[in-house]
């Protein structure tokens, strides 16, 4: 098992799962991605990784529209659960009116970007998501897996 | 025997004493004695002994005298009578002893007794005339019968001969010959030279009026006149009261007499029975005027329910006349009325309640409202037709019901039709963006990792694929604010619109600061609207000038407010034609070509359905090359007189 920092990337599209992997790659951003289609799997994942003190995501970007579980239910999940709850987690959105969801949401997710259909833009959000979250944040302590890590 | 020594001398004596009369006649009829008494009783010649009875007394041939004389003497047996002397003018009781040698008769006047005896029966006579008459008159027959029952009764209680009732007329104060009875011809009316003083003294005094003999009276002139027929006395009575005078009952008589106080007070109490009666039917005539003038239906009812009044209109709801209706009883006309009816119910309430009781009723297809009001005897009751009213009522129940009911099920379709385009634009934000990012990013990743590959005509393409993915991601970006402009709850509040405007022109010159736009806003503009939503209004009119006015030399845009209230945007950028002004507020109608100014086509469509949605109104002027002015009003806009 890795134990490098990897970001955990749910997304259905493959085309968006692509043109993400290109920003991270344009933002040089190395690190590995692991990558869930939908928000059952990503619920399947997050759980049985602290069920079996598997590392967690250092960093988890989340689409809002996923088959099966949604983007939110599956942040609610996320906070649910003490072992998971202060991963940062960021929220994709296609659309601006989902700013009006979110904003309900604001206080459980720690940052949302929306996919513009410029990709420039999309890279530079990505850039500044990235520069935040991976080099300036530093991870918060690894509350659930620490146990595990050693 | 002419001496009259048919008695003894002695016995003679006695005779003449007695305070009887007393005569005597022989076998053939012949007066043999006849004492003081007699004498004086009968008005006898000194002459009278030895003269046949009857040619003393002519006057008592035929009668009760002679008949039982003559039985007398035949059965020789004693007889006793009382009869009415036309010699004397008396009463006489008489006692008559037969014998073979003549006939013995003592007499004495009883006139007294006799006429007390009279003025008993008389008196009976009239107090039962009194009563029977009464009782005619509280049994409700015709006025008509009433007054000739008065007037022969008048007549054969005093005997008169001649009875007139005279009718006051009240608006003129005059008086008429109502009814009279036994003139040959004509009446007093005709005959008198002075107008009937002797009439209008008793009515317009209130009081009887009697002259035993009208020829020496000096109070009338008119009384000469009857005089003059033959009448010689009169009792005139008047009826009704000296302030409420009806009329006069009048006796006439042919020859002078005095006529008693308890007669005067006989026909004083027909009179007064009369003038009760008249009035009684004075003032049910006046009652069924009114209930018969108003056209609501009206029946009184005594405490059995039976009808004791009903107007016209009442009975015409059973196909009655209202006179066959009287006295029956209700139930008789319909079930309502059996005991357990409701109109039963609700009549017994009111009776035994003793108050006013209203409730509708459903008969034959009409609807009747019905008042009861309880009165000593029985309840009136007051019917009104509400059909009209109550079919009206019911209809607009049964309307409001229906629009209830579609306005229900619209709004049950319009939230799922809302509901819907939701989730239809949901969709469309997501899903046709996604596929636009990937042919923008793909394209991107051609033009970078395939750069050397490509001539300039391919990435010139890939650059045209790119914009065409922005053009497109725009649209849906428009659609989705026009829908959502749609749905939008409105919330009004009082706006500052140049401020607002002020703000939009910020945001233009910040967008292009190279451009040079001379921009008028008139200060104070005001009116009640959702924020966001006239934001939105003020940036797309302002846009679209701003966007218009790209080639003009002196770019000018104009915002302010017509004294007629209308908020104006105005520019003097490339205008329109008006032949297209209908197509201006259409989702996706350009009237310019996408190349000369870029532009979604769905800004003045949303412009339009905001000002619709505050209740205002949007129109366009302009010509090509001349500029375009969009007029449009919102609640709130403050209009100059």
């Amino acid at each position: 098992m890795s134990t490098k920092p990897y970001i955990l990337l749910v997304e259905d599209n493959p085309d968006d799962v692509e043109l993400t992997r290109r920003a991270f790659a344009k933002n040089h951003i190395a690190n590995e991605v692991m990558v869930l289609n939908d928000g059952a799997q990503a619920v399947e994942f997050l759980s049985g990784a602290v069920r079996e003190g598997r590392a967690l995501p250092q960093v988890i970007l989340l689409d809002l529209k996923l088959p099966k579980v949604s983007g939110l239910e599956v942040l609610e999940h996320i906070r649910a659960d003490r072992a998971t709850c202060l991963i940062p987690t960021v929220i994709l959105t296609s659309s601006k009116q989902d700013e009006d969801l979110l904003a309900g949401y604001r206080l459980g997710v720690n940052s949302y970007v929306r996919k513009p259909v410029d990709f420039n833009e999309f890279v530079e959000a990505v850039r500044q998501v990235g520069l935040y979250w991976l080099v300036l944040n530093e991870a918060p302590p690894a509350a659930g897996t620490g146990g595990v890590m050693s | 025997m002419a001496d009259g020594s048919v008695l003894r001398p002695d016995l003679s004596l006695v005779l003449e004493r007695i305070t009887d009369g007393f005569f005597a006649l022989d076998a053939e009829w012949r007066f043999a004695y006849m004492n003081a008494e007699a004498r004086k009783l009968l008005h006898a010649r000194e002459d009278f002994l030895g003269v046949f009875w009857l040619d003393a007394f002519p006057k008592a041939r035929g009668r009760l005298f002679e008949r039982e004389y003559r039985r007398a003497m035949r059965d020789q047996r004693p007889v006793q009578f009382v009869e009415y002397s036309q010699t004397a003018n008396r009463w006489f009781e008489v006692k008559a002893y037969p014998s073979p040698d003549g006939l013995s008769v003592y007499f004495r006047d009883v006139t007294a007794r006799i006429e007390a005896q009279q003025e008993v029966e008389r008196t009976a006579r009239r107090q039962q005339a009194l009563i029977d008459f009464g009782r005619a008159a509280l049994s409700g027959g015709s006025y008509e019968s009433l007054v000739t029952d008065a007037m022969e009764l008048v007549r054969d209680v005093l005997d008169a001969n001649v009875i007139e009732l005279y009718e006051y007329v009240r608006p003129s104060g005059t008086f008429r010959v109502r009814q009279a009875l036994g003139w040959e011809r004509g009446s007093a009316l005709d005959l008198a030279d002075a107008p009937l003083e002797h009439v209008r003294r008793a009515i317009e005094n209130g009081e009887p009026f009697v002259s035993s003999d009208v020829r020496i009276e000096a109070r009338a002139r008119s009384l000469a006149a009857l005089a003059k027929v033959g009448i010689l006395s009169c009792v005139c009575v008047p009826i009704g009261s000296v302030r409420d005078p009806l009329g006069a009952l009048v006796a006439y008589h042919p020859k002078p007499r005095t006529v008693s106080a308890v007669d005067v007070r006989f026909v004083e109490a027909l009179a007064q029975t009369l003038a009760e009666s008249a009035r009684a039917l004075e003032s049910n005539r006046r009652m069924a005027q009114v209930l018969e003038s108003i056209r609501d239906a009206f029946v009184a009812v005594d405490r059995e329910l039976r009808v004791t009044y009903v107007n016209a209109r009442m009975a015409s709801f059973w196909s009655e006349s209202p006179l066959d209706m009287i006295g029956r009883p209700l139930a008789h006309f319909t079930d309502q009325f059996a005991d357990d009816g409701i109109s039963h119910r609700h009549f017994r309430e009111a009776l035994e309640g003793d108050r006013a009781v209203t409730f509708e009723l459903n008969f034959t297809e009409r609807w009747l409202e019905v008042r009861l009001y309880p009165f000593s005897d029985g309840v009136a009751a007051y019917v009104r037709d509400i059909t009209r009213r109550k079919t009206e009522q019911q209809r607009i129940v049964a309307l409001n019901l229906d629009l209830e009911r579609r306005v229900a099920e619209r709004t049950k379709q319009l939230e799922l039709a809302n509901k819907e385009l939701e989730s239809f634009s949901y969709s469309v934000s997501h899903d046709l963006r996604a596929p636009l990012r990937a042919i923008d990013g793909f394209s991107q990743a051609l033009v970078e990792d395939y750069r050397e590959r490509l001539d300039d005509q391919g990435r010139n393409y890939l650059e045209r694929v790119r914009k065409a993915a922005q053009r497109m991601a725009d649209l849906i970006d428009a659609l989705l604010g026009l829908s959502k402009v749609a749905r939008a709850h409105i919330s009004m509040q009082p706006l500052d619109l140049s401020a607002i405007a002020a703000d939009v022109a910020g945001d233009l010159r910040d967008g292009e600061p190279e451009r040079e736009v001379e921009i008028e806003i008139e200060a104070g503009l005001e009116a009640h609207g959702e924020s966001g939503l006239i934001h939105a209004v003020f940036a797309n009119l302002m846009g679209n000038a701003w966007k218009f006015t790209r080639k003009s030399p002196h770019p000018l845009i104009r915002v302010g407010r017509l004294p007629s209230g209308e908020f104006f945007v105005a520019d003097n950028g490339a205008g329109f034609d008006m032949a297209y002004s209908n197509k201006l507020f259409g989702a996706f109608q350009r009237l310019h070509a996408a190349d000369e100014y870029e532009g979604t086509g769905i800004g003045l469509a949303t412009v339009a359905r905001i000002v619709h949605r505050h209740g205002g109104a949007i129109r366009a002027d302009g010509a090509p090359g001349a500029g375009a002015t969009f007029y449009f009003t919102l609640p709130g806009s403050r209009t100059e007189e």
